[in-house]
């Protein structure tokens, strides 16, 4: 995580997310993929043209991260603050029934149990 | 006896001069002549004897007085001269021997320089004088080395620890269990940040440099919001559109501290609720950063102060206590050629314009496309680069900013003088004096780095003959059997 010191710039990250350390739609985890619905305005934080640039396909939030530079965290953050205001949308990932793991969905143990109870 | 008593007293006219008094017995002498032949025999003796007594007297007079008035003379002459130096040494030698130690020459030098006062009371004032300057000009200049070393030192610690703590927050910021470490570790950093700025603010009134050195263009959004990380009240300033321009690295630390300060000031001036907003705006001369505050309107006199003080050179007697932030903004302002105004606001408050000078401002090179296709934006960017200042020297295409607009101008016609030359510049790669080709600089950089993907093609071949050569080397002995026939 050492960053080189020519990659350092005096942006603080409290002041990218505005002194926000928390605050993320607790949805957004770190592989959720995000498209954006609009292109960069001109007067916008330079983190959010930079997402809105990015996820013109779906991309995961890591992803994003990485790119940006910024920790996951804070990538959320601004990733909120854009769903908020409809330019990026999420689309959080579906577990599918696999075939190693057919039945593990919640619902399915849930029926189990109760199964079961009733033996 | 009497007719001398009159003599007596007509004596003392002539006191101007010292040797008429001389002249005075001569009078005497004559009606001493005319008594003693005028007078009856009986009275020769007395008359001759009182005549002699009285022309002795006169005499003796004559030369008291003639001493007196050369003694007045002197004595008036001295005063003059010891006047005339205690003037030139007022007037002159005391404010050249002070300029000369706050040079910082010794007190001993200084004083063979000076011309001596002839008076051993004056010598000594003037000695202790210069004695006790020097002495505090040495301690002046013990201080402030002190305070710069001290300073220095805060500033290589608080860069250290903002770099710490970044690293930190990389690393916390990626789980979602961090986020508490993360806002407690952002919080740190603020609190780092306005360390840094103040021991920044200590550094710049001693003389010495604002923190630390960039080493590439800063983006003008990170210059503002690099000012903004390092004052307490960041959260109230909204910053508006922000034209893609980037400071040159060198300046960029000294322009996020001064517009910090005033920053600060405008958030510290203002209710605090109050937003505190930031213009930037393209102008001729460069760009304009204003500020703007909500808060009390500056009267003209305070305006008149804050454009004193920012005015004002370096004199650390005149700064308050209190109030050392626009005397921070005025030395860097010195120091980059910024130029700051004062005037009220429309929003009520108070506005500050900042203006930087072109030639500390870069354009803005592939700023945010970097991220979503690193490889491919960065080579057209470059490659006009180089064009650009390839035929002059490297500050000054900064300064004619619009190169852009030359080529259109040439092809529909060169309006003026000015331009005709910049536009050939600009377009005439192959030949340029003489008829010769002409290499330009940063062109055959280019040529070196263009054909790069180019080569990669041919590579593959090459490689394979390689490869070919080796494995036939390995296989039989063929290959390097012919060589051995042929020598």
């Amino acid at each position: 995580m050492t960053r080189s010191h020519r990659d350092e710039s005096p942006d603080r990250l409290h002041v990218i997310t505005g002194g926000r350390s928390s605050g993320a739609d607790g949805a957004l985890d770190a592989v959720t993929l995000v498209v954006a619905e609009s292109a960069p305005a001109p007067g916008m934080q330079s983190e959010h043209a930079a997402i809105l640039r990015l996820c013109r396909s779906p991309t995961a939030v890591v992803e994003v991260a990485a790119h940006l530079g910024l920790p996951v965290t804070v990538v959320r953050i601004l990733l909120t603050d854009l769903i908020d205001t409809g330019q990026v949308t999420a689309r959080h990932p579906v577990s599918a029934p696999s075939r190693t793991h057919p039945f593990a969905s919640p619902d399915v143990l849930e029926k189990v149990l109760v199964a079961l109870h009733n033996l | 006896m009497t007719d001398k008593t009159p003599r007596d007293r007509g004596a003392p006219p002539p006191r101007s001069k010292a040797p008429l008094w001389f002249l005075l017995p001569v009078p005497a002498l004559l009606l001493w002549g005319w008594v003693l032949r005028a007078a009856p025999e009986e009275l020769l003796a007395p008359a001759l004897a009182a005549g002699v007594l009285t022309a002795a007297l006169l005499t003796v007079c004559a030369a008291l007085l003639a001493r007196y008035a050369r003694t007045v003379h002197r004595l008036r002459n001295r005063i003059d001269a010891i006047s005339a130096q205690g003037t030139s040494l007022a007037e002159r030698d005391l404010p050249r021997a002070v300029t000369r130690l706050r040079e910082g020459a010794s007190a001993e030098r200084v004083l063979h320089g000076l011309p001596r006062v002839e008076h051993p009371a004056g010598q000594a004032v003037l000695e202790l004088v210069v004695a006790e300057i020097s002495r505090a000009e040495r301690r002046r200049a013990a201080t402030v080395t002190a305070c710069a070393t001290a300073a220095g030192r805060i500033q290589a610690m608080t860069t250290t620890m903002l770099a710490d703590l970044r690293a930190m927050q990389d690393d916390h910021g990626d789980g979602t269990a961090g986020a508490d470490v993360l806002g407690d570790l952002m919080h740190l950093d603020h609190a780092v940040a306005q360390t840094g700025r103040t021991a920044d603010s200590i550094a710049v009134l001693t003389g010495a440099r604002s923190g630390r050195r960039w080493s590439r263009a800063i983006p003008l959004e990170s210059v503002v919001r690099g000012a903004m990380g390092r004052i307490g009240g960041y959260q109230r300033v909204r910053l508006h559109h922000v034209p893609a321009q980037a400071v040159a690295g060198f300046a960029a630390e000294g322009i996020i501290h001064a517009l910090a300060e005033l920053l600060d000031n405008a958030a510290k001036f203002s209710p605090p609720t109050a937003e505190v907003h930031v213009h930037v705006e393209e102008v001729q001369a460069g760009l304009a950063v204003m500020v703007e505050d909500g808060g009390l309107v500056m009267g003209e006199e305070a305006l008149r102060r804050a454009r004193e003080t920012v005015d004002r050179g370096l004199d650390i007697g005149a700064i308050s206590g209190t109030r050392l932030g626009l005397s921070v903004v005025g030395l860097i302002a010195r120091r980059y050629e910024l130029s700051v105004s004062f005037r009220p606001s429309s929003r009520g408050g108070t506005a500050v314009v900042l203006l930087v000078p072109r030639p500390l401002l870069k354009p803005l090179d592939t700023g945010p496309p970097q991220a979503s296709a690193p490889a491919a934006p960065p080579l057209p960017a470059q490659s006009p680069a180089p064009s650009d200042p390839g035929t002059q020297t490297a500050p000054q295409p900064h300064t004619q900013q619009p190169p852009p607009p030359p080529p259109v101008s040439q092809t529909d016609a060169p309006p003026g003088p000015a331009d005709r030359p910049a536009a050939e510049e600009t377009d005439t790669p192959p030949r340029h004096a003489s008829g010769l080709p002409m290499r330009r600089r940063g062109r055959t950089l280019a040529a070196t780095q263009r054909p790069e993907p180019g080569p990669t093609t041919p590579g593959p071949t090459t490689s394979a003959r390689g490869f070919g050569a080796f494995r036939s080397a390995v296989r039989g002995q063929e290959p390097t059997g012919p060589p051995k026939d042929d020598q």
